[in-house]
């Protein structure tokens, strides 16, 4: 909406953001204000704050029968059994007489407990779901942690399945998703560093890096893009990805996203960074390559020489489902005389009838496909099954009977359908399945001379394509040799000795030489 | 700005893209698939093309809506047209009138000349096969005792069409596997002798259609036909000039009256040239190595001596029917479709050139010195025939 009206509007639009933050300013100021030794006027200035605000409890009573005490707390985000038994309850016996901060503190049975001195930060621990115990003649509160709110089990991501490896996933947990982190590198070097973002929902976010792997430029640069941001809320990861990415026009993806917790770790391990962010399952990882996108964890989990070959099968299809049906519609347009001609016969026979040229036919059905998959993507389980068999039917069955479109072409498009969906990513797979269609008109156009033209298109944005300043197609541009072992074929873990150059090459040994097992292997001599 | 940059580049990309559309796009079904073609001469002097256009009938797989694919069977599926010119180019513009769909030549297998237009010479429209870019380098070549429309006018029942027939024929190597682009260099070669299969049609008798099938081998001197060499001969042109990939060699040695069979596994022919004054003469040396795969004779192939003496009848057949061709080649139609020339040419660049001119008369006084040694490796596990010999 602001690019439209952009030119000429510059004036009153500064104004108008000047106001802005003046308003800001002074909300801020009152917010900072220190908690005063009233106990009256603290609790009236939170009422104020949470006015109409039906689940915020104030909970007045008397600390050893003496002193007034409030405890300000969100229902639903508090652990109420536990505060009542181990706080309410000591606190409410008799107390000697004369008894101070310290003791009150060693009443509490609660391992979290924290003083609190300004507004500003009781909000932030009354919205993070600790009680804040506020007292008379007490400029200071204190924040008892013990937040409780509904999450999800732990269980598999269902995009990330695998067949062997962990079952376990991310859950919209920040703390969970941290600890499952921590449990899997439980080294001290593993930094986690929160910040809290957005201005409404004051979203914790997690700065996971390996101290000591990870480049402290990486760490840095990452730190300063995401202290950038300024923004109302954050719901969903991808909220950061578009504040922080390198080329915001590109279809295609520069950081990585995962639920898995044993993916983050293995990307911890080789120097990238991780961002979690509270309230949703995946997490960012970044830099990354082209090719990781194309990596699964599967082919680490897998013999090395299996997770090779499905490796080239996925770059393989990767290529079909970019270029299969532009390559069909070039060929069956343009070069007929490239088709053996046994081929170009049966071709010509199923197309005899069709009204209208390969190109349409192409759009036609890759279009229809997209709305299918679209479709059934969306739609509760039951009704998707009832998509898909209509349009099974339809594009698959009534459409060639009907002559609409040919045979082979059904079969170009479900084999790019199935191409695209060997792309271990999702994002990486609608990329491509989007850029098909440009580059089928182009070969429409222009035949195999277009869809060379594309494939060049492509390639140029990909080779100038940045994540975080790391070359997004290294190491085959510019070329580490090294680093290929990670691409070429997935290399067994004994040749694994070296990180990736690209982000690892701040601490580039992984572990030593020379072990390569045999049976001979631990004898004299060897 | 540079956003403003580049939509400057990016919109007159676009807008030629789209402007000029796909206007010279044909789908295949606008084409008219020519799988052979024959030119034959009429009696008016005229270029008479003849082609076989693929007739892609509507499948009835569609109308019953199934994904099979057709199931009718190969015969039947083309239509031959034919038009007149005074020479081939001005035929084949000609031949767009009576066709519905653009003619295209892009899968053209084979290509039939007729008997008297190969007498009558063939670089004419050779000249337009060769220079005109759609038509087929890889096509093969015939030349039909009968006109060529005869050729293509027939529907094998086994194949696709006639020119598959025919391409598979050529390709099985029993006799010669002429292209377009081979017939082309050896017309314009060194030699200037060309070899095209000889194709015939085998009348058809009430139970048979008629079909076509190679037979020997047309030879070609300066362009023109000068004779046809039969199966026999063909088979020593082939030795001669390194082609021979599948043979069976069958010898009744020296004593007793049995036969045995060997199997070519690998033959390899070498020519060898030789001036010495102005005596100009060749050797040709040819290694093979069979297999062997009949013995009804009292040889016993375990026994070195039998080996040997079978060897050498071996080698007496080979070296006969080397001679046979080259006897009618060199002194009866004076043309040199082995190619010596060029072997003349690699060693001896210099009096080549000396004496190009008068290659012709070198060529049929050349000496040649057939020598062909046999090597048999695998002989069988039954060393002698284990049943009864003589016995037929």
């Amino acid at each position: 909406m602001g690019k439209t009206n952009g030119f000429g509007s510059r004036g009153p639009r500064s104004n108008q953001r000047e106001a802005e933050r003046f308003a800001h300013q002074e909300e801020n100021r009152q917010l900072d204000q220190a908690l005063s030794a009233n106990l009256a006027e603290n609790v009236q200035a939170l009422q104020r704050l949470y006015t109409r605000c039906s689940d915020v409890i104030f909970h007045e009573f008397c600390i050893g029968n003496r002193m007034e005490a409030v405890l300000v707390y969100i229902d639903g985000l508090a652990h109420i059994e536990e505060v009542d038994q181990h706080v309410l309850a000591p606190l409410q016996q008799d107390f000697p007489m004369d008894f101070t901060l310290a003791d009150i503190r060693g009443k509490i049975a609660v391992s979290s407990i924290k003083p609190v001195d300004t507004i500003v930060k009781v909000l932030e621990e009354i919205s993070g779901g600790n009680p804040v115990l506020l007292m008379e003649r007490e400029p200071h509160g204190l924040a008892i942690g013990l937040p409780k709110w509904e999450k999800r089990a732990i269980d598999e991501p269902s995009a990330e399945s695998v067949l062997r490896g962990p079952r376990e996933g991310f859950i919209e947990s920040l703390r969970t998703n941290t600890a499952l982190l921590r449990r899997k590198i439980r080294t001290p070097h593993l930094k986690i560093v929160t910040m809290s973002m957005g201005k409404y929902t004051s979203t914790q976010i997690a700065l996971a890096y390996l101290e000591g792997v990870a480049a402290p430029s990486l760490v840095e640069e990452m730190t300063s893009r995401l202290q950038r941001i300024e923004i109302d809320g954050i719901l969903e990861s991808v909220y950061i990805e578009e504040l922080i990415e390198d080329n915001p026009f590109s279809p295609f993806p520069q950081l990585l996203s995962t639920e898995r917790p044993d993916v983050a770790s293995a990307y911890l391990l080789e120097g990238h960074v991780v961002v979690l962010i509270d309230g949703t399952p995946s997490v960012l990882i970044a830099p990354i390559t082209f090719y990781s996108l194309l990596q699964s964890p599967e082919d680490y989990y897998e013999r090395y020489v299996v997770g090779t070959a499905i490796r080239w099968l996925r770059y393989l299809f990767f290529l079909i489902s970019l270029l299969g049906p532009s390559f069909y519609v070039a060929v069956i347009t343009y070069h007929q005389e490239m088709i053996p001609n046994a081929l170009l016969i049966t071709m010509a026979r199923s197309r005899e009838q069709i009204p209208f040229p390969a190109i349409v036919e192409a759009l036609l059905m890759e279009s229809m496909f997209e709305a299918l998959r679209e479709a059934g993507a969306r739609l509760p389980k039951q009704i998707g099954t009832a998509v898909s068999i209509v349009g099974a039917l339809v594009i698959g069955q009534a459409a060639i009977a009907a002559g609409i479109v040919s045979a082979p072409m059904v079969m170009v498009v479900a084999i790019t359908g199935v191409a695209s969906f060997m792309a271990p990513r999702f994002t990486v797979g609608i990329a491509i399945r989007l850029l098909r269609f440009p580059v089928m008109v182009l070969a429409g156009f222009l035949g195999l001379l277009g869809l060379i033209m594309g494939g060049i298109l492509i390639l140029n944005h990909l080779f100038k394509l940045r994540s975080f300043g790391a070359p997004y197609m290294a190491p085959l541009a510019p070329m580490q040799w090294r680093s290929l072992n990670d691409v070429l074929w997935r290399a067994p873990r004994w040749l694994m000795t070296k990180r990736p150059h690209m982000t690892g090459a701040w601490n580039p040994r992984r572990q030593p030489h020379g072990q390569r097992p045999g049976p001979h292997k631990g004898e004299s001599g060897d | 700005m540079e956003a403003r940059r580049t939509w400057i580049v990016v919109i007159p990309i676009v807008s030629v893209l789209l402007l000029s559309g796909c206007w010279d796009r044909t789908e295949v079904n606008d084409l008219a698939i020519l799988t052979a073609g024959g030119l034959d001469l009429t009696e008016d002097r005229k270029l008479e093309l003849s082609v076989k256009q693929y007739l892609i009938s509507p499948s009835s797989s569609e109308q019953s809506g199934s994904f099979s694919s057709d199931t009718g069977g190969g015969s039947g599926k083309s239509v031959l047209r034919s038009s007149r010119g005074v020479s081939m180019a001005d035929a084949e513009s000609h031949l767009q009138q009576v066709l519905s769909r653009k003619v295209f030549w892009g899968q053209d297998e084979v290509f039939v000349f007729g008997q008297r237009l190969a007498k009558e010479g063939l670089a004419e429209p050779m000249e337009f096969l060769t220079r005109h870019p759609i038509p087929r380098e890889r096509a093969n070549v015939f030349v039909s005792q009968s006109p060529a429309k005869e050729v293509l006018e027939l529907d094998p029942p086994i194949e696709r069409s006639v020119s598959q027939a025919l391409r598979k024929m050529a390709e099985n190597e029993t006799g010669l596997n002429i292209t377009m682009k081979e017939l082309a260099e050896m017309m314009a070669g060194r030699s200037r002798s060309a070899v095209i299969p000889w194709v015939e049609i085998k009348p058809g008798d009430g139970k048979q259609a008629a079909f076509a099938h190679i037979n020997g081998t047309a030879v070609l001197k300066n362009g023109k036909m000068i004779g046809r060499m039969n199966d026999a001969e063909t088979r020593g042109i082939m030795w001669l000039r390194n082609e021979v990939k599948k043979a069976t060699v069958t010898v009744s040695p020296g004593k007793g009256k049995g036969l045995v069979s060997l199997q070519l596994l690998r033959s390899r022919t070498e020519l060898i040239p030789h001036i010495e004054g102005s005596k100009w003469s060749l050797t040709v040396r040819i290694e093979t190595r069979d297999d062997i795969i009949e013995n009804t004779s009292e040889f016993d192939l375990s026994l070195p001596d039998h080996m040997n003496e079978l060897e050498r009848e071996l080698e007496d057949d080979i070296k006969r029917r080397i001679q046979m061709a080259l006897r009618r080649a060199q002194k009866e139609m004076k043309s040199d479709i082995f190619n010596f020339a060029d072997a003349f040419y690699r060693k001896y660049p210099r009096e080549w050139n000396r004496n190009k001119g008068r290659w012709d008369d070198l060529y049929s006084n050349l000496e040649i010195n057939v020598q062909a040694k046999v090597k048999v490796v695998r002989p069988g596990l039954t060393n002698k025939s284990i049943f009864k010999p003589e016995q037929r």
